[in-house]
């Protein structure tokens, strides 16, 4: 039972009308988008019926989902807050700003706040190097990016993403 | 012939062909290039940086596109800005490489640094220590300090499983993705990937079960460091404590060269026993892979329940006696008696020689134990210089009714690969198999109707065939070279032989036999089959093929343990006599059991089911008092007063190469010759090959081919009789983890061990009142017996597939009522 | 004559060199190479990791290990590996200590004993429980049941060779 065909019979089929008949594993990665946007996250389950319809093995899905900061193997919390840390942004004190804004928001990297709103990665390259500190916020699906930051600046990003969760949920 | 290329490495000219890369090149003229990541079986991918050298084209003017010379006349080099992989670099006319300069060495020194960087100091408990490709580098062109320090390392997980049987190491694992690229592009099992990425990169695997291919052991080989290892060998021993010894595998026909390394070991008692098995290069049967079966499976030559003393049958019991004692009884009873001789195919050629020549002797006749029929192969079989390797373009090759990845995974490895060469694959099967992703032509046809098939594709006439039958006979046409490899899917002796017969009419009629690399490949399922084929041993499925009366003489064969309504056929004999390695079925209904020697325990030579002759040396000393069994068999002659040779293998073999013509020329010392090899292995330069051991011992010879034989008149096809109302045709398949006695013993493979399971399509259960994961009955006339059922769409409607030895009592195609099993415990 | 006789004279009522040895013990050099013990951590795990590095060094051949894998329940030493068979064969034995130098963990020390007889070949093979030094105080003999996780490394942080 394939839910991904069942829950999306057209789009699959739209997305594989893009590629190649021989060249089915293209689609690997919309497929992904796709069940992200579905369950928040990507399920073992998920990977498997990705794998069942381009044909390839659960473990290449795995990679690609592995291998790409966009996708998550987790449940995190409802927006994903991703600092990059890599060399250029360390040396603007991107890895100072991330430790600081942990401890100031309480969980470590990798962890999500107690209200599942607020996720903390540490990715690599955002090719905004020149404005760090910088992040990128990926949620509802969105992709945001908040350059020239600082841990002050940040907190009020997280203060306006909990409101924006808190309103929605209420409605 | 390609063309050649020159060019000059370390001031040395040489010429290669074209398209060779640089690190190839170099080491083809003895010049050591240090590599992690590029494996020559493998595409290059420039992942490690360690090939780096100092690579100089000649320079060209652009406006004449003229070389630039120098001075005295000579082309003016002109040198890349920086280094260049050696092992994504091509040869090209005129190419300067220099692999020893001081920037190509301060380049390896910080190459070695920085994969150091995160790497554990786990030498001393680390497996690979001591033939480790990474430990060797860094002793060669590394740094004496490193620049890193020892606090700042980075700790990961030692102990991930990636399955029961490969363990990961993710602190020592340097990213050089050589597993993942075997598993992906080698053997097409994509079930190691990357996760992650930069210094969060890791292996990991989502199959079920892990790391779930047949293939995996390889990957520990290949593995440049400790990363991965066999849960079998885990901190078994040092390998410089190990002694090598050369054999061969003996789970299937492929006759897989592997080197088996032993130590004394103090939880056996302090006895010598074998710790791994690893594949020895032989590029025309292996190359330097070998399947986990034959990796895993030679437990059942050191497990314990082995026989160690003769046993007689004394007031109704079998009670332990001396060797003496048995062969006086033998003498008494058996003397003047004609032998009836059953032969199993796990023998070595030597023995089934010597019960040939004992059955002779006696005015008996000795049978093949086996449910296959090759009388054909030794007449149409593979011979002279035949290579699989060599197929490609232009050759053709045909399987049918096997699934060669399941039956002989090595020999699917080569198919496959003979495919991607571009050798036209025409897969015949009634259902599919994992071959059908690289077959051009795919042929369907019901089980029981082989030969038709076959037949169809043979005539002239192919109007009446169906399509593919008929473009498959198109591609035959053209073919310069056919290979053709037939199973046992679906068939019991007489669907066998008519198989047989039909490939051999195929071969014939398209003018392919006597062609160097054409001819039939049996896949048996024992690894010396083909040596009673070429003895011209007639095959025998069972007892009721034999004479009654004389004396019954079962070697290596367990009738009884196959089908316990073979038992039957014990009583009415004046003496039975069983030689053996375990007390098995058949045994406890014999007079005398005789134990045996292991093969790993002795000399001796098989044929593969390419029928190339080769020899396996012993492992380990042979047990105190036990003999091989043509020795044995020979004593038992001598005793009688007949004369066999049993004083040494090779004096078997000789006597052998004189009678038989097939084995013409061929002596123990011809089977050793070796010659030089590509890629060069087992080396000091552990890197290139992994842990593969070179072949020092013996490439072995191919059988010359052997007389043309009669076809038999017989009918071709299974008979089917006495068909039971509402019965199910059940035929038999091979799984290759089946719990057969020579593999059983190796617990490690429970898990994966094939299960007592029918495979029967959905719309065929249904009616039967047959649900996935249920029991069902099967009743068998005298031996029924349950299985698990499974639903696979794939099945052709009004059969289902049984697993061989895995407990059903046949090995041929039968009709029998299929009912579920009522847990009474649910109602 | 007289000198000689001299001698004799002073040399009674010098102190005698022998010692009236078993009764009386000549403490041993720093340096002396004895019988080997295979040493502790302070919480009583093995410092032998079982790497037969010693086995290899072994001019003699006198030494026999044989590794088996560590679990978090049944720790004998640091790390994934431990020696579940350490034989050394004393008459083989030269005491040459390539085996203290050949340990990457300081496991194996040569010690002060030299008091070694045997009636028998087979006594003079000296087994792990022989060799292994006493828990120390505090300690907990092997195999011990430990937290996961803890000790993951079998090869300690190397102090300067030199102390």
């Amino acid at each position: 039972m394939n839910t991904i065909l069942n829950d999306y019979a057209d789009e699959v089929q739209a997305i594989l009308a893009r590629y190649p008949q021989d060249q089915k594993r293209s689609a690997v990665m919309p497929l992904i988008h796709l069940v992200q946007a579905r369950d928040g996250y990507v399920t073992k389950q998920a990977m498997t019926e990705i794998a069942e319809i381009v044909g390839i093995s659960v473990t290449d899905v795995a990679s690609v989902v592995g291998f790409y900061t966009l996708y998550h193997e987790e449940k995190g919390g409802r927006y994903h807050l991703q600092v990059c840390t890599d060399l250029p942004c360390a040396l603007r004190g991107a890895d100072e700003f991330l430790a600081k804004l942990c401890e100031n928001i309480g969980i470590k990297v990798g962890e999500t706040t107690p209200d599942g709103v607020i996720t903390i990665e540490e990715v690599t390259c955002l090719a905004g190097c020149h404005h760090a500190p910088m992040f990128q916020v990926q949620g509802d699906g969105a992709i945001t990016y908040h350059e020239n930051q600082s841990v002050d600046s940040a907190l009020e990003i997280i203060a306006e993403l909990r409101r924006k969760a808190a309103a929605q949920e209420a409605e | 012939m390609s063309k050649m290329v020159t060019l000059s490495i370390d001031g040395r000219s040489v010429t290669v062909p074209e398209n060779t890369l640089v690190v190839d090149a170099a080491k083809m003229n003895g010049i050591d290039i240090p590599v992690f990541c590029y494996h020559p079986k493998m595409k290059p991918v420039g992942m490690c940086r360690m090939c780096l050298v100092e690579i100089g084209r000649p320079m060209i003017d652009r406006a004449t596109n003229q070389p630039v010379l120098e001075d005295n006349g000579s082309p003016k080099i002109q040198f890349s800005p920086k280094l260049e992989t050696s092992c994504t670099t091509p040869v090209s006319e005129g190419m300067v490489v220099l692999t020893r300069n001081d920037k190509v060495e301060a380049a390896r020194k910080e190459i070695i640094e920085f994969i150091l960087t995160s790497h554990p100091l786990d030498c001393p408990i680390c497996d690979k220590g001591g033939e480790c490709p990474l430990q060797n580098l860094t002793m060669r062109f590394g740094s004496k300090e490193g620049r890193f320090l020892f606090d700042e390392k980075m700790h990961l997980a030692k102990h991930v499983p990636l399955g029961e049987l490969i363990w990961l190491d993710r602190e020592r694992c340097i990213q050089c993705a050589r597993c993942v690229r075997f598993q992906h592009d080698v053997v097409d099992d994509p079930v190691l990937d990357f996760h992650n990425r930069g210094r969060s990169l890791e292996i990991m695997t989502f199959s079920e079960p892990g790391f779930g291919s047949y293939f995996s052991g390889n990957t520990t080989d290949i593995c440049p460091v400790g990363a991965l290892t066999t849960a079998d060998f885990r901190f078994g021993a040092r390998p410089w404590e190990m002694k090598p010894a050369a054999s061969l595998c003996a789970q299937c026909p492929v006759g897989c060269n592997l080197e088996y390394t032993v130590r004394r070991e103090a939880k056996s008692g302090g006895a010598t026993v074998i710790k791994r098995a690893l594949p020895r290069q032989n590029e025309s049967v292996n190359e330097i892979w070998i399947c986990d079966k034959g990796r895993f499976g030679y437990h059942y030559t050191q497990d314990p329940a082995r026989l160690g003393q003769p046993l007689v049958r004394r007031d109704g019991e079998l009670v332990p006696v001396t060797f003496e004692e048995a062969l006086k009884i033998i003498a008494e009873k058996a003397a003047h008696q004609p032998f009836q001789i059953l032969a199993g195919g796990k023998l070595s050629t030597e023995d089934l020689a010597a019960l040939r020549g004992l059955a002779q002797e006696s005015g008996g006749k000795a049978w093949l134990h086996t449910y296959m029929s090759g009388g054909f192969t030794p007449h149409y079989g593979l011979s002279a210089d035949a290579n699989l390797g060599a197929l490609g373009q232009g050759d053709a090759v045909l399987v049918a009714a096997s699934d060669l990845h399941e039956e002989a995974p090595i020999w699917w490895l080569r198919v496959k690969q003979a495919a991607e060469r571009g050798a036209a694959l025409i897969v015949m099967n009634p259902r599919p198999t994992r071959l059908k992703k690289y077959a051009r032509h795919v042929i369907r046809y019901a089980y029981g109707e082989e030969s038709l098939a076959v037949a169809a594709m043979a005539e002239e006439n192919l109007a009446l065939a169906g399509e593919e039958i008929r473009a498959a006979a198109e591609t035959l046409k053209s073919a310069r070279n056919l290979v053709i490899f037939y199973g046992s899917e679906g068939l019991g002796l007489t669907g066998s032989k008519g198989l047989e017969q039909a490939l051999a009419d195929l071969l014939e009629r398209g003018g392919f036999t006597g062609r160097e690399n054409s001819g039939l490949i049996g896949v048996w399922h024992a690894p010396n089959l083909q040596a009673g084929f070429e003895l011209g041993l007639p095959p025998a499925e069972g007892l009721a093929d034999l004479p009654a009366g004389g004396v019954l003489y079962l070697a290596a064969a367990d009738p009884a343990g196959d089908d316990p309504r073979q038992a039957a056929y014990f009583s009415g004999r004046e003496f039975v006599i069983v030689q053996d390695l375990f007390l098995t079925e058949s045994a406890k209904l014999a007079d005398v059991v005789l134990p045996v020697l292991a093969y790993t325990e002795r000399e001796g030579t098989f044929v593969s089911g390419e029928r190339r002759l080769q020899r396996y040396y012993p492992a380990l000393a042979a047990r105190p008092g036990l003999k091989a069994d043509f020795a044995l068999t020979a004593l038992i002659a001598k005793s009688l007063g007949y004369e066999l040779e049993g004083r040494a293998a090779s004096l078997a073999l000789e006597k052998l190469a004189a009678s038989q013509p097939a084995f013409e020329g061929l002596n123990y010392l011809k089977l050793a010759e070796v010659h030089e090899q590509w890629p060069q292995v087992g080396g000091s330069d552990l890197y290139y090959g992994g842990t593969s051991y070179a072949n020092r011992q013996g490439l072995g010879k191919h059988l010359s081919r052997a007389a043309k034989p009669e076809p038999d008149a017989a009918p071709l096809r299974e008979g089917i009789r006495d068909v039971p109302k509402n019965a199910l045709r059940l035929v038999p398949h091979t799984r290759l983890y089946d719990a057969g006695s020579t593999f059983a013993p190796s617990r490690l493979l429970d898990q994966r061990r094939a299960r007592r399971q029918l495979r029967i399509h959905p719309r065929s259960a249904e009616p039967l009142g047959l649900q996935q994961g249920s029991q069902a009955l099967i009743e068998l006339e005298g031996a029924p017996f349950t299985a698990e059922i499974v639903l696979d769409e794939t099945i052709p409607g009004g059969t289902a597939l049984y697993p061989r030895s895995l407990g059903v009592p046949m090995n041929a195609p039968f009709h029998a009522v299929v009912k579920p099993v009522f847990d009474k415990s649910a109602s | 004559m007289l000198t000689g006789l001299w001698q004799t004279l002073k040399s009674v009522f010098e102190k005698p060199v022998t010692i009236s040895y078993p009764e009386e013990k000549r403490p041993v050099r720093p340096r002396f190479r004895g019988r080997h013990v295979l040493t502790r951590y302070e919480n009583g795990l093995e410092k032998c990791i079982g790497c037969a590095l010693c086995a290899a060094a072994c001019p003699a051949d006198a030494i026999f290990v044989e590794a088996s894998e560590n679990t978090d329940e049944q720790r004998y030493s640091p790390g994934e590996r431990y020696a579940s068979t350490y034989e050394i064969n004393m008459l083989r034995c030269i005491y040459c200590g390539f085996c203290e130098d050949a340990c990457p963990t300081e496991a194996i020390v040569l010690g002060d004993n030299y008091e070694l007889s045997f009636t028998d070949r087979h006594q003079a093979i000296y087994t792990k429980d022989i060799l292994l030094v006493p828990v120390p105080e505090g300690g907990k003999p092997t195999p011990q049941s430990v937290e996961p996780g803890k000790y993951d490394r079998a090869v300690p942080e190397m102090k300067d060779p030199a102390d």
